[in-house]
């Protein structure tokens, strides 16, 4: 390897002018200088140097080739689904969504964040093509009876211990991930809830659920529906909707809200046992505790992973950071949560990097991180890029989401009774669960993990329509003060940019770097930039 | 019709969390038991020695400081009670029984122990965590919430007789209060009462805000006097309504409504009487505190409930309201903010206009009265409407 | 074995030739962003025209 490096250097030599990073160094130019006004559709890629480049190149055709799996697994059905759906088309952001992340990225970390990101594009392709093949709407497949739906913020490991049957979680495909991709799609279906008379304050996200429901944009699988209370009052709410619009026997999963309380458990396990019959009675097929603990081991073996990733996050040479942490945790533990193997494949190479780089003391982003910070942010962090965009353009280091802190005990694989306490603590600590419901002590656990891993900035989303944040703005503003934290409270409406632009969600950041900090930015291209025409 | 006796007093008694009766009984040394929702028995807080006290934030027209607290981007009920607790308000209260029936209820509600804003030295925060179904699971997690979080702290920090003859009493007492408001709400069902929404408005409020036992002689005088209160001639309205949704403890509120042409004959809200006034009976073989768990989440409305069945009921209880008290149509409100009765409002207009064929208007509201010219003009197009209907025959 | 050689020389040039004309292809649609510039501007633009035209089963 060292006679290659020796060999392209020239060549590195000579092309690193057409290179952002190394533009912005010098004051030529910067990471936003290749785009189009407003669109977000760039003139070129990113130059990254031969070998990163080369790397990028690969990472690219190989998310090419998975996406043309998919459309070679059922050609037919994904047509269909780009016909029918709306959402469908706006996977063809994906490529758009992808280059973005991944902006400024070099070496170990360009390497860890592409290989999450195609362990991502693998399953998300395959989910498209298994779910458009069975949908009842398109004609259904070989599988319709066999699935099972349930609300995306349920963790579905549970569910694995029904062989032959297939969990789907029902709001990924049209709502979460697709909102990530594309800030224009769901506008729409928040527009037509809106249409039928839901309040403007309520949650976007749930609001785009309600109209993805009222505009019949759901697949259609399953006999029955799985909802949930979780994560919040509003996706409690939307899934009454949702559950005319399903028109199957619905069972609504509600576990425990103050779950670190002793009596929580029992109401909760006892509400999954009950879901779990439910399930055995509309499928007829029973429960098998070895296929479960099958799957419980992988998630067992994904969470061990997890934890000694938490090791190196804690120290400045993580080759793991910013958004190749945030999503990839996210969609393994809430979508994956041990269903399938290529992501433990997948974490032990990424493991493998992140020892190496930390031995070779590695600092990312050629160590021009000046903030660690500690974000608590969802869905409107990944549509605006923002881990690489408060890195690229302030050195802000975002070393752990909020959301990654998800149930992260270990399941017993042995004992079916053990087994069931451990899942349901398991399945009570789940996304945008684990700290925002529960009362004042878990919401204000964010000081605590913060200085746990070394940072000295916590960036707070600040869902406009969140009531669970809002009614603690004040106290954690005055928290930070007293713990001495940077604190910034990043304003967005989550899946409605329209309300709250990309644009002024970097304001609050611009304005607290640049009036509070006096700092000046790494790459002055990236301060303010149109992009609203973007996905 | 001639004005009841009592009417300008209750009226009193609602300017003030901390009213007359609210001293009295204070200075008699019985303890003040704050609780915002339906979800917290209100019979439990009326054990020997203690009284009942729903929050309610009465003349609360700038919510600055809870305003910095919680944003103006949160729910105006909530904003006004912590804007009221931060003003010293509530200095009365012994202990608050919360309950995180939604997110900014639980935010609010831990403020009071945050910024310890009740200086006295008994209070406390015990916050239940309500069910949101109504099957044998959620009902025995609802009897652990109201051991856990209420029978025990009142017991061992209060030193509240929790026993079976205590609770018995409390239910015996309350079950008479019922019957009092029950049989005063029943006169709304005639085709000309004697009584309007407003006033019954202010006499289920009363209820809920008093010590039981000091108003409870006032409340049975009231409903002696309605029995031979003479009705207006004609029935003063142009139609009949049932009020459906959130906090509505502004009687005033109805008072708007009203004076848009349309009588409130049915309060289906929190702080309405249905429910609230409902009573608990006591089976054979059952404990007084089963009985009380079981009534309460039977009841219960909130439009927080997930499973089909308690979906199913509470418009299935709308249903019924309209059919037994004759009305027309039904006002769906939302308090500003307010999600669960913002999706409530939609599913349920979407049910009684397109599957039930009951006309139904919904707004969303402020919890201050402010500027009210917009709500006049929804409700006098509504009942404009309705009475067009009439006309037609009901086509 | 010298035919065999040149067969498979003859095959192997075939390969590298079609993989650096593949290679050219791709890496130039790559570092063009062309596949991102035709969906943004053609297929997108086209795919909405059509969902905009879409009647759906609207209803709670």
């Amino acid at each position: 390897m060292k006679l290659l490096d020796k060999m392209i250097a020239p060549l590195d030599k000579a092309l690193e002018r057409f290179d952002p990073v190394k533009q912005s160094e010098k004051g030529t130019g910067g990471l936003r200088d290749r785009y189009y006004d407003k669109t977000g559709v760039a003139k070129w890629r990113e130059w990254r140097g031969v070998k990163d480049t080369m790397y990028d190149y690969c990472a690219w055709l190989n998310n090419i080739l998975s996406m043309g799996q998919m459309v070679a697994s059922a050609p037919l059905p994904i047509l269909k689904g780009f016909w029918e759906y709306r959402w469908m088309g706006s996977y063809l952001g994906t490529f758009m969504f992808i280059d973005r992340l991944f902006e400024g990225y070099r070496g170990p970390e360009l390497r860890t964040a592409h290989m999450n990101m195609h362990a991502i594009v693998q399953s998300l392709t395959k989910k498209i093509a298994f779910g458009l093949k069975n949908d009842a709407r398109l004609g259904g497949g070989p599988d319709t009876d066999k699935i099972i739906p349930y609300d995306e913020t349920i963790s579905p490991l549970y569910l694995k211990g029904f062989k032959g049957l297939y969990p789907f979680p029902m709001q990924t495909l049209p709502e979460f991930i697709i909102c990530d991709i594309d800030q224009h799609i769901e506008p729409y279906y928040i527009d037509v809830a809106e249409s039928y008379g839901l309040a403007a304050d309520v949650c976007s996200r749930c609001a785009a659920e309600t109209g993805v429901a009222i505009d019949d944009a759901f697949l259609k699988v399953g006999k029955i529906m799985l909802s949930t209370n979780m994560p919040c009052n509003a996706s409690e709410s939307t899934s009454m909707i949702q559950r005319r619009r399903f028109g199957v026997p619905d069972f609504a999963v509600t576990l425990a809200m103050q779950h670190n309380n002793p009596e929580a458990l029992p109401y909760s396990r006892a509400t999954l046992e009950a879901a779990i019959a439910f399930v055995e009675e509309h499928y007829g097929v029973k429960y098998d505790w070895d296929e479960f603990f099958k799957y419980a081991k992988l998630m067992n073996e994904q969470n061990t992973i997890e934890l000694e990733k938490w090791d190196y996050f804690k120290t400045p040479y993580s080759a793991l950071c910013g958004i190749a942490e945030t999503l990839y945790r996210l969609y393994e533990w809430q979508s994956v949560n041990g269903q399938e193997p290529h992501f433990n494949k997948n974490d032990r190479k990424v493991l493998k990097i992140m020892r190496e780089s930390y031995e070779k003391k590695h600092e990312p982003f050629g160590g021009k991180t000046r903030h660690r910070a500690f974000l608590w942010g969802p869905s409107a962090v990944y549509y605006c890029d923002f881990p690489t965009w408060v890195q690229n353009c302030w050195g802000i280091n975002i070393v752990l989401n909020m959301d990654s802190t998800m149930g992260y005990n270990m399941i017993n694989t042995e004992d079916p009774d053990k087994a069931m306490d451990d899942l349901t603590k398991f399945t009570e600590k789940a996304t945008m669960r684990h700290h925002a419901v529960g009362g004042w002590e878990n919401y204000n656990a964010v000081w605590e993990w913060a200085k746990n891993f070394n940072c000295d900035m916590v960036l707070m989303n600040d869902n406009i329509a969140c009531n669970g944040t809002l009614g603690y703005h004040a106290l954690m503003e005055e928290q930070a003060r007293d713990l001495g934290f940077h604190f910034i409270f990043i304003e967005h409406d989550l899946q409605d940019s329209r309300t709250i632009s990309r644009q002024d969600m970097r304001n609050c950041v611009n304005k607290y770097m640049s009036v509070v900090l006096n700092e000046t930015p790494l790459d002055p291209t990236l301060v303010e930039f149109d992009d609203s025409d973007a996905y | 019709m001639k004005d009841l006796k009592h009417l300008i007093y209750f009226e009193n008694l609602l300017q003030d969390a901390q009213n007359e009766l609210v001293e009295k009984a204070k200075a008699d040394g019985q303890y003040a038991l704050g609780y915002n929702c339906y979800y917290i028995p209100e019979v439990l807080l009326n054990l020997p020695g203690c009284f009942s006290s729903r929050l309610r934030a009465p003349r609360c027209t700038s919510t600055d400081v809870a305003g910095y607290y919680m944003t103006n981007r949160s729910c105006p009920y909530a904003r006004s009670i912590l804007e009221r607790a931060i003003e010293g308000g509530y200095g009365y209260l012994d202990a608050l029984l919360g309950a995180e029936c939604c997110a900014t209820m639980d935010r609010m509600e831990n403020h009071f122990s945050l910024l310890n804003l009740v200086k006295n030295e008994h209070f406390f925060l015990t916050q239940i965590d309500p069910p949101m179904k109504s099957d044998k699971i959620n009902l025995d997690y609802y009897k652990v919430q109201l051991t856990v979080k209420i029978l025990e702290p009142l017991k061992e920090k209060l030193g509240v007789d929790t026993s079976e003859e205590a609770l018995r009493s409390a239910v015996e007492k309350h079950n008479r209060l019922c019957r009092v408001i029950t049989e005063i709400g029943a006169f709304r069902k005639l085709p000309n009462p004697p009584i309007t929404g407003y006033e019954f408005h202010v006499i289920q409020l009363v209820s809920q805000v008093c010590p039981h036992d000091l108003i409870l002689p006032y409340l049975e005088e009231t409903l002696e006097e309605l029995k031979t209160r003479e009705p207006e001639e004609k029935f003063p309205f142009r139609a009949r309504v049932v009020l459906v949704g959130s906090e509505v403890d502004d009687p005033e509120f109805t008072k708007l409504i009203e004076s848009c042409g349309a009588m409130v004959v049915a309060d289906r809200y929190c702080f309405g009487s249905f429910p609230s006034r409902e009573e608990i009976e006591i089976r054979e073989g059952e404990t007084a505190f089963d009985a009380i768990c079981r009534t309460y989440l039977h009841w219960n409305q909130c439009a927080r409930f997930m499973d089909g069945v308690k979906i199913d009921q509470r418009h299935d209880e709308v249903e019924r309201l309209v059919k037994d008290f004759g009305a027309q149509g039904i006002i769906y409100e939302n308090m500003k903010f307010c999600e669960f009765w913002s999706y409530e409002k939609i599913l349920a207009s979407n049910i009684f206009i397109n599957e039930r064929n009951i006309p139904t208007c919904t707004i969303e509201k402020e919890y201050a009265l402010g500027a009210v010219g917009q709500l006049r003009t929804r409700f006098q197009a509504f009942i404009e409407s309705l009475e067009i209907k009439q006309i037609q025959g009901g086509k | 074995m010298k035919k065999f050689l040149k067969l498979f020389l003859k095959i192997l040039g075939k390969v590298l030739l079609i993989g650096l004309i593949g290679f050219v292809a791709t890496f130039t649609l790559y570092i063009t962003n062309g596949e991102n510039k035709l969906i943004y501007y053609v297929i997108r633009p086209f795919l909405n025209k059509h969902y905009d035209s879409q009647v759906r089963d609207r209803k709670i």
